[in-house]
């Protein structure tokens, strides 16, 4: 019979001599970290399925969309990229509102934040690597929707190469609309978790913020009821456009107030689309530098407070 | 000849750092938080090997070292790392490690996990991260357990963990704050040996913040005591708690047959709790007491020369 046998040999405590990558490998584990946390990957099973009915909700709705584009004609219009926005954009809110605290209050509630601060890595950098992983998760949600239906519409078209050869310019534009979307709602509920080390506070304020603020402005911007003709009527559509909400003059201003819809605003100006909502017709009313500026003020404006409330952070 | 701060951190820090520049300096260094003062100018150097921090609470030890993480900036005066403001420079921090004392932990990810996350932060590529952060669980005692959640350990178990994650990317020096922090007799004692270890086996300087004078006085080569801001002593260990005139005795039984016949050969002995304490007069009572022993039929377990403990001089017993 053989007989095994070996040592083991305790080499003691080695130092580490490999490569030292300093900040940009601690900022790529940030990002990644990040990613991997919204997505829930290395955690219990809990944990990944909210962002895996979310993903499952918006390809649902990019393929039930192309099986209607490619079902035979009907007589009525087909949905658009900028539909498919409509129709996810209450998803992404949820999605945001639930996620985007999990990158940041866990890290201050239980104190790992400390740890990230004395590595070789800044606050803006650990802000930015946060902000990005989100955006990146949330443009891979808003995008493969997109391009499934793309592909979709592609397909089920009568000539698809025709199709291809006469939409392609579709690709650039929902990729920029999804990137003003993502922008918007990755920095939103980030910058409200900054001020809270409770994930559920975080998200119940983003959801309240949205809904609320929605319900308001579409108290202030609803047409007066008596001046329009019967739903359904050949006029009812151009009065409804051409009608004056209660608020009067100040009805198209406080359009903006609905802040889950400004980054719909901008989009629908990138993919030349009319949102049919009361807020939609009353912001078209405004010049549509408007709708950007308000845009580009609240976006930039909350990526500044997220960067100042983590630079005051004090440890 | 003295390296240039460009050269540390390339290839082993440990090897490349001549200890020309400290590791730590204060210059001046004060930091006010509006009208409370945290440090008042004070001027300190920290090299190689194991220093201690005491101090009251309050004293200033944990605002130091924040002030040398960079994670605090000065009021006045400079914090200086391995020659570098820490307030300015980034990139030393991929060269220290800081254990703190309050919560730090996640409780989702493994220990081998959070460990690996760690040590990309600190630069550390993942290949490389994965295989530092396997060696370190093993060498704070945590190999079997690094495939559990972190939430399920122990207090002693996550005190571990901290110092791993400030061991994992190798630093030159870490900075412990309280690490005994909250662990009972048993996994203090598991600590501070792993301390000692850290500093004596791993080369790995440390500065070691406390209040407790038994945790400095058991680990740190130096010391620097903090009173309200400024620097009240420093200095090495052994040169506090130096050889007294008196020597100690202990034994495990007979201890008032031996105490008899010390009075009877004239030696002058008082007895504290187990052990006999003897005013030594010259070099030759150690044979007599040697032969009292003898006589008392004790078992001898310890005869040796009593030392100052730094408890004795900080409660005003330094002479």
């Amino acid at each position: 019979m053989t007989e095994y046998g070996g040592e083991v040999f305790d080499l003691g405590y080695q130092h580490y001599d490999g490569p030292r990558e300093g900040r940009m490998r601690a900022r790529k584990a940030i990002w990644v970290n990040g990613m991997r946390t919204a997505l829930g990957l290395g955690q219990g099973a809990r944990a990944k399925i909210l962002p895996g009915i979310l993903f499952g909700i918006v390809i649902l709705v990019a393929v039930i969309m192309s099986l209607i584009a490619a079902a035979p004609d009907s007589g009525e219009e087909l949905p658009t990229h900028a539909d498919y926005y409509r129709f996810i954009s209450i998803v992404l809110l949820i999605f945001s509102a639930i996620i985007a605290p999990e990158l940041l209050c866990p890290d201050r509630r239980e104190g790992v934040i400390y740890l990230y601060l004395v590595r070789p890595l800044t606050i803006t950098d650990y802000v930015g690597g946060r902000w990005l992983a989100f955006f990146t998760v949330s443009m891979a949600l808003i995008c493969t929707g997109q391009l499934i239906l793309f592909i979709g519409f592609t397909l089920g078209a009568d000539e698809s190469l025709t199709y291809l050869k006469d939409n392609w310019l579709d690709v650039p534009r929902f990729l920029s609309a999804g990137l003003v979307i993502a922008i918007f709602t990755t920095t939103l509920p980030l910058v409200v978790s900054a001020f809270t080390t409770r994930k559920a506070y975080a998200a119940a304020f983003v959801i309240g913020l949205f809904f609320i603020t929605a319900i308001i402005a579409g108290i202030v911007t609803e047409c007066d009821q008596d001046e329009l003709p019967s739903r359904g009527s050949p006029s009812y559509e151009r009065a409804l456009e051409e009608c004056e909400p209660q608020t009067g003059e100040w009805g198209k201003w406080f359009g903006l107030v609905s802040i889950g819809e400004v980054p719909g605003h901008v989009s629908d100006i990138i993919m030349d689309d009319e949102n049919e909502s009361p807020v939609a017709r009353q912001v078209r009313k405004l010049p549509t530098i408007i709708p950007i500026l308000w845009y580009l003020t609240m976006t930039i404006g909350s990526g500044y407070i997220l960067w100042r409330r983590y630079r005051r952070l004090t440890v | 000849m003295q390296i240039a701060l460009s050269q540390i951190g390339m290839g082993n820090p440990h090897e490349s750092i001549h200890r020309m520049i400290p590791l730590l300096e204060a210059k001046g260094l004060a930091k006010h938080y509006g009208t409370t003062i945290a440090l008042e100018s004070v001027d300190f150097q920290v090299h190689e090997g194991i220093t201690g921090l005491l101090g009251h609470n309050g004293a200033g030890k944990s605002t130091a070292i924040k002030l040398f993480l960079g994670i605090l900036t000065p009021t006045s005066g400079s914090a200086e790392v391995m020659g570098k403001k820490a307030c300015e420079s980034v990139d030393v921090r991929a060269h220290l490690g800081y254990m703190p004392e309050h919560d730090c932990l996640p409780s989702n990810p493994t220990a081998s996990e959070f460990l690996t996350h760690m040590a990309q932060v600190s630069g550390l590529p993942p290949v490389f991260a994965r295989t530092r952060a396997a060696d370190i669980l093993r060498h704070v005692g945590l190999a079997e357990e690094r495939y559990r959640s972190l939430g399920s350990f122990s207090t002693g178990m996550k005190q571990r963990v901290k110092l791993a994650q400030a061991l994992v990317h190798d630093p030159t020096l870490v900075l412990l704050d309280e690490a005994t922090s909250g662990l009972d007799p048993g996994g203090r004692e598991e600590m501070l040996d792993l301390i000692r270890r850290t500093g004596k086996e791993f080369g790995i300087s440390i500065l070691l913040s406390s209040h407790l004078m038994g945790d400095i006085e058991r680990t740190c080569d130096r010391i620097i005591v903090l009173d309200g801001g400024h620097i009240s002593e420093a200095g090495s260990v052994s040169r506090f708690t130096r050889e007294t005139q008196n020597i100690i005795v202990e034994v495990d039984n007979n201890l008032d047959e031996l105490m008899k016949i010390m009075i009877r050969e004239g030696i002058n002995a008082t007895v504290e709790g187990p052990l006999v304490i003897v005013e030594l007069d010259s070099e030759d009572q150690y044979d007599t007491i040697r032969d009292a022993v003898v006589e008392a039929d004790a078992t001898l377990r310890r005869l040796a020369p009593r030392r100052h403990g730094l408890a004795d001089i900080f409660r005003g017993g330094q002479a």
